[in-house]
């Protein structure tokens, strides 16, 4: 059963590989936790097309300069180097007319530019400032979820603020970068949830992602969710008895080879979730394949219902219930 | 595998879920190209596209069919899996080429005419080496290296990976005489970044303002005061505010001993430009029928049209294969139930999942194919249409037979 934790945490970056499903994952956990009562915030991280109200059907302007609220209690922010920058900018310096005497200057905007790991720094700067921003009644956020790059780009985000303790001097640069690595290495606030597909190659991924996020980040792991387990229809002995008949004309030979293609991929699938929960000691949540390419609120809604049963009742309850039916 | 061969490649247009029995539009055939072709007396391949799609065995599977086609072919991975790793004796081996033997060629079934060389990009060593290479003198260059700014911009700085992919591409294309190098890229968070990264390095180590910012504290210990004596001083002064004194001392430093270098850097850079748009490039377009990779696909058709860079052609990895041709609507369960053979099997329960199973998989095929659309009209050259294997590719034979989709 999946850590029922997960959503009590403050603040949740959500990692994988690439096309493992972690936008869709991160707008079901905002769409669970609002649901809950809980005042959400997703961050997308220099999205080039934000994602994530899409996929929860809202409409309207995607790049909002702060917060959009996507549905009561549900905000997204898109949140890009440049725009950092410049807030952040405006913190260390106080005053409008000083931040913008600042970057106005045209050196000094290219000089900042180049500073290697500067942007990075800015944007998660900005996510953790979100993360500890408070209102008049206490936290401002309940919880923040992050649609984390690619695996890859996201071990580079996260490891900026030890990367520059390890680098920088003393000076505002490092006292920044000190309560940033607090916050993220605070396992009772913070954690990592990691997102992968039952195949060869994202499992692996996930597993060394896993290692990463222990050892290079010393961050604690909120959980993993398998995304795309295709389902079992028939079983083995069903798939084997009607091997013969798979080329047969139409329509019962491509309606073999369909089911015998969804079969071996169904025993892929439960042999890499196998590995996956021999390397690794993480709650983990099974998500039922949706047989669709386009992604929004339907598939956001039935990825939410399978991860709200999962946590319920366990995860072959989320699968007779997703799939009993169809 | 064999069941996989049966599907024709189908583009249609797309439609609402429709239920078994239903009619659906029917679906023209699309035409897959061959990208091997298109890279035939091409000498270098770049293989550029999200993460995720199956770039790297892509690109090993290309550099295999070249060289069992004849001649020495090279592919230089970022961040293999590991098991694809052991496939090319990748395990040991750091930012050098090694030959995989004949005999595992062999073993594998393949009868190969030319060589495979295979390499696993080192991104640190690729810096050090390039530094080494451009340094005055043996003091500067222990200086750089044991700059702390400096070691943590060669593992961990954005872009790094991209610029030093690059670098060595130029490297293996200038000084060794493979017949065909194929290049992995890394998995992009923006569109062919790994264009512009050594753009932004470079803007960054051949910085003027910011030496010109820094140089005079260097040495003189009171950093603050002289930035004061210089002209925008109020501005820099604000600067030093944001990062703090020291590490803009120590970052002047860093800039400092770059110095004299910088030409040497950019001039490299250029090169590597320059020969990415050379005829004897290709460029081959990676993608995966997923709504996201394809919109990834789209920007980078996008840029290298744009960039004028030559393209070879673009190869959609996992695609579901199109069981269900012709315009018939798809069977009921009565129907299946009518032809279902034997008599063990439960054939209440049967012929129902098999309908739903294989409307199932006709809403993914179509699905896949109307997502696919945007990025099939504007693709330039070939088109390789790869179904889903069932199981990843990891061992010579697998990049064999992938090969052949190519």
């Amino acid at each position: 059963m999946a850590d029922p934790t997960l959503l009590d945490r403050h603040l949740v970056f959500v990692a994988g590989k690439g096309g493992a499903g972690k936008s869709t994952v991160t707008a079901a956990l905002a769409l669970l936790a609002a649901r809950a009562g809980k005042r959400v915030l997703v961050c997308e991280v220099n999205a080039p097309q934000p994602r994530i109200a899409a996929l929860l059907g809202a409409e309207g302007p995607v790049d909002a300069p702060g917060p959009r609220e996507l549905l009561p209690g549900l905000h997204a922010l898109n949140v890009l180097p440049a725009a950092a920058m410049h807030e952040y900018g405006l913190m260390v310096l106080r005053f409008r007319a000083v931040t913008h005497a600042v970057f106005e200057n045209r050196l000094i905007r290219y000089f900042l530019r180049a500073i290697p790991s500067l942007a990075e720094l800015v944007v998660l700067g900005k996510i953790l400032h979100e993360a500890r921003s408070r209102g008049p009644k206490g936290p401002r956020w309940d919880l923040v979820l992050v649609d984390a790059p690619a695996t890859g780009h996201a071990i580079q985000l996260l490891r900026v603020p030890s990367a520059l303790l390890d680098a920088v001097p003393a000076g505002p640069l490092r006292h920044d970068a000190e309560w940033m690595e607090r916050l993220l290495v605070d396992p009772v606030q913070t954690a990592v949830a990691l997102v992968t597909l039952p195949e060869e190659t994202p499992v692996n991924e996930a597993i060394e992602l896993d290692a990463q996020v222990r050892g290079v980040l010393g961050m604690s792991r909120a959980g993993l969710f398998v995304n795309a387990v295709p389902a079992t229809r028939l079983a083995p002995a069903e798939v084997a008895a009607l091997a013969g008949a798979r080329d047969a004309p139409p329509p019962l030979g491509p309606a073999v080879r369909a089911a015998t293609l969804a079969s071996i991929r169904a025993e892929e699938a439960r042999r890499h979730v196998g590995r996956l929960r021999a390397a690794l000691d993480l709650p983990t949540t099974l998500l039922p394949l949706v047989p669709s390419v386009g992604w929004g609120p339907r598939q956001v809604e039935a990825v939410a219902g399978a991860i709200a049963r999962a946590w319920q009742g366990g995860e072959e309850a989320a699968w007779t219930s997703c799939w009993g039916a169809g | 595998m064999d069941i996989l061969l049966g599907g024709r490649m189908m583009l249609g247009p797309p439609d609402p879920r429709l239920a078994p029995g239903q009619a659906r539009p029917p679906a023209p055939a699309l035409a897959a190209t061959s990208v091997r072709a298109q890279l035939a007396g091409r000498r270098i391949a770049v293989c550029v596209g999200p993460g995720g799609v199956g770039k790297t065995t892509t690109a090993a599977a290309l550099a295999l069919a070249g060289a069992v086609e004849g001649g020495r072919a090279l592919v230089c991975t970022i961040d293999p899996a590991r098991r694809l790793a052991n496939a090319l004796g990748l395990t040991a081996l750091g930012n050098v080429e090694a030959r995989i033997p004949a005999a595992r060629l062999e073993a594998a079934g393949l009868q190969a005419k030319g060589e495979l060389w295979a390499m696993m990009l080192d991104v640190k060593r690729t810096w050090d080496d390039l530094v080494s290479r451009n340094a005055p003198d043996p003091a500067r260059r222990d200086r750089i290296l044991g700059n702390r700014l400096y070691q943590q911009m060669s593992s961990a700085l954005a872009g790094s990976q991209e610029y030093m992919a690059m670098e060595k591409l130029h490297e293996l294309a200038m000084e060794r005489d493979y017949d065909l190098i194929v290049l992995d890229t890394p998995p992009t968070a923006h569109a062919l970044d790994f264009l512009d990264a050594p753009n932004r390095i470079l803007d960054f180590l051949g910085n003027d303002a910011a030496r010109a910012f820094l140089a005079p504290a260097l040495g003189a210990g009171r950093f603050g005061l002289r930035l004061a004596q210089l002209s925008g001083a109020y501005a820099a002064r604000m600067l030093a505010r944001f990062t703090g004194q020291q590490a803009l001392a120590d970052l002047g430093e860093f800039l400092q001993s770059f110095q004299g270098m910088y030409d040497g850097f950019k001039t490299r850079a250029a090169a590597v430009r320059a020969l990415l748009g050379r005829p004897e490039v290709g460029f081959v377009l990676v993608t995966a029928p997923n709504e996201l990779a394809i919109a990834e696909v789209l920007a980078f058709q996008e840029r290298l049209a744009a960039e004028r860079m030559p393209v070879a052609g673009l190869v959609v990895n996992r695609l579901t294969p199109d069981l269900w041709t012709g315009d018939a609507p798809l069977p009921a369960p009565a129907e299946l139930a009518a032809v279902l053979p034997g008599t063990a099997l439960d054939r209440d329960r049967l012929p129902a999942l098999l309908a739903a199973g294989l409307a199932e998989h006709q809403d993914l095929v179509r699905g896949e194919r109307a997502a696919l659309a945007p990025v099939l009209a504007r693709v330039v050259g070939a088109c390789a249409m790869v179904p889903r294997l069932e199981t990843d590719v990891h061992d010579l034979a697998g990049l064999a037979r992938l090969s052949a989709w190519l």
